[in-house]
């Protein structure tokens, strides 16, 4: 265990650059706190509570790190890639007259500055919302499937869970999303809004696998494919989906008789962390809303996409280290394709993205 | 009680424990959870970050089983900056019980 937790927090370590040589001095005491805790009688669980997450510790350690310099290269691509861009796309669109989509090639300035500067996970992050626009972008100009392409951008949240959380809380994080997906997909093309939105169920079942009690989650799996089946047996066979939906008392009245659920209105968002999963479950709940108003009501599918941008930015908000560089990506996607989108002006639009490398440069300084 | 006031409070409790003698690292960890409320894992970075500005040498030393064990040891710097903390503490405490009206004379802290 203590190895597996030293690679961890090296791995950490190395995601900020550290030198090598501060590496194996943070690794040594480590290892020497370790030895020290553990000849206490700790047992290994305790010693790792004691010493803390690998990744805080990176952090928390972060203004003492002395860093590997950039390499040269790196800072080099950086600094010319305006310059590069600016003559593909005169070549482009004097030449060839490829004025549009010739603009695309701006898109380089962000990406190399954040693929080259960032950690690596936080440049994958900060990269999802253009891989989401680009995608959406094919999937609607090119093939009319601005719904349900805005899925796509679920790859946003989706990225950000993937490369923060811990392994075991992925399933969780992810379900919600998948569920979605899943329940939209089926809608659309098959029609089966119902009973598709069975999906949904699949978010509790999955949160319950992570309880300690084996016998307790058998007994509630076990009442909610009960549930499902009687109300597949109810709507099909019997033609009542009415009636088939009683039988979604039975998990409801196992959940109360375990103490899982209790009629106490919004006291499950209470305390610090019940007020932050509140405020990202209402921006996601709204967020979804706005777009399908936004889509349905003034066929806004081509950009009423951007509203799924609060829900990262939103996160980073509430996080508690707020910095304009972490949102900077986010707003300049927001500038850049509603001034292209609705002035028809890509060729100035692209200027939003110098916002991000400019924020970096300020709150860095 | 926020969280840059927390950290000054533990640097100088850290300064002051090792002023009295050298220690190492879960030493140090260790003494200061039995006197006070502290979350372990906050101990090592500020270690590392004081001995960065020059408030502590480490040297090591070598024990009876494994590897020599890395020790902290309190420069003139560091004296320096734990008067200073001292310093600025009592004026801070004697204000508070002033207010509070635990306390008259003003020297009965220092």
């Amino acid at each position: 265990m203590k190895t597996n937790y030293l690679r961890k927090l090296r791995g950490e370590l190395e995601e900020f650059q550290a030198r090598d040589s501060e590496i194996e001095d943070i690794i040594n005491d480590y290892s020497q706190l370790y030895d020290d805790a553990k000849s206490t009688g700790k047992t290994d669980e305790e010693v790792i509570e004691m010493l803390g997450d690998p990744k805080q510790i990176a952090y928390d350690l972060l203004d003492t790190l002395k860093l590997k310099k950039e390499k040269g290269v790196k800072q080099k691509i950086i600094a010319l890639t305006p310059f590069l861009s600016v003559i593909i796309f005169m070549i482009l669109g004097v030449s060839y007259d490829l004025w549009h989509p010739g603009w695309l090639v701006f898109l380089m300035i962000p990406v190399t500055a954040i693929l080259f500067t960032k950690r690596l996970k936080d440049g994958i992050i900060a990269l999802s919302p253009f891989v989401s626009v680009v995608i959406y972008m094919i999937l609607g100009f090119g093939f009319q499937l601005w719904h349900p392409g805005w899925l796509i951008f679920f790859l946003i949240p989706v990225t950000a869970i993937l490369l923060s959380t811990r392994g075991k809380e992925i399933p969780v994080a992810i379900s919600p999303f998948v569920a979605v997906t899943a329940f939209i997909i089926m809608g659309t093309y098959y029609d089966l809004w119902n009973p598709g939105w069975l999906v949904f169920l699949a978010i509790p079942m999955i949160g319950i696998l992570y309880g300690n009690n084996v016998w307790k989650i058998i007994i509630f799996e076990l009442s909610f494919i009960t549930a499902i089946l009687f109300y597949l047996y109810m709507g099909y066979i019997q033609g009542s989906w009415t009636y088939g939906a009683l039988g979604f008392m039975l998990p409801v009245v196992v959940g109360i008789a375990f103490g899982e659920i209790t009629i106490t209105g919004w006291d499950g968002f209470k305390g610090k962390h019940g007020k932050k999963a509140f405020i990202m479950f209402s921006t996601i709940i709204l967020a979804i809303a706005a777009f399908l108003t936004l889509g349905f009501a003034l066929n806004g599918w081509a950009w009423a996409w951007q509203v799924f941008l609060a829900i990262p930015v939103m996160g980073i908000v509430i996080s508690g280290k707020f910095k304009f560089t972490a949102i900077s990506p986010f707003v300049a996607v927001v500038l850049f394709f509603s001034i292209g989108y609705f002035f028809n002006a890509f060729q100035l639009s692209w200027l939003a993205f110098l916002i991000i490398p400019m924020a970096g440069i300020i709150e860095n300084a | 009680m926020n969280t840059q006031f927390k950290k000054g409070i533990l640097e100088m409790c850290i300064l002051s424990i090792i002023h009295e003698r050298d220690m190492y690292g879960f030493e140090v960890i260790d003494t200061l959870a039995r006197e006070i409320d502290v979350n372990d894992n906050t101990v090592y970075p500020i270690l590392r970050r004081l001995t960065g500005q020059g408030l502590f040498d480490t040297y090591e030393k070598q024990t009876n089983v494994g590897a020599p064990r890395k020790y902290y040891k309190i420069t003139s710097t560091g004296e320096k900056k734990l008067k200073e903390y001292e310093s600025e503490w009592r004026t801070f405490l004697q204000g508070v019980f002033k207010l509070l009206g635990g306390i008259t004379h003003e020297n009965e802290l220092s």
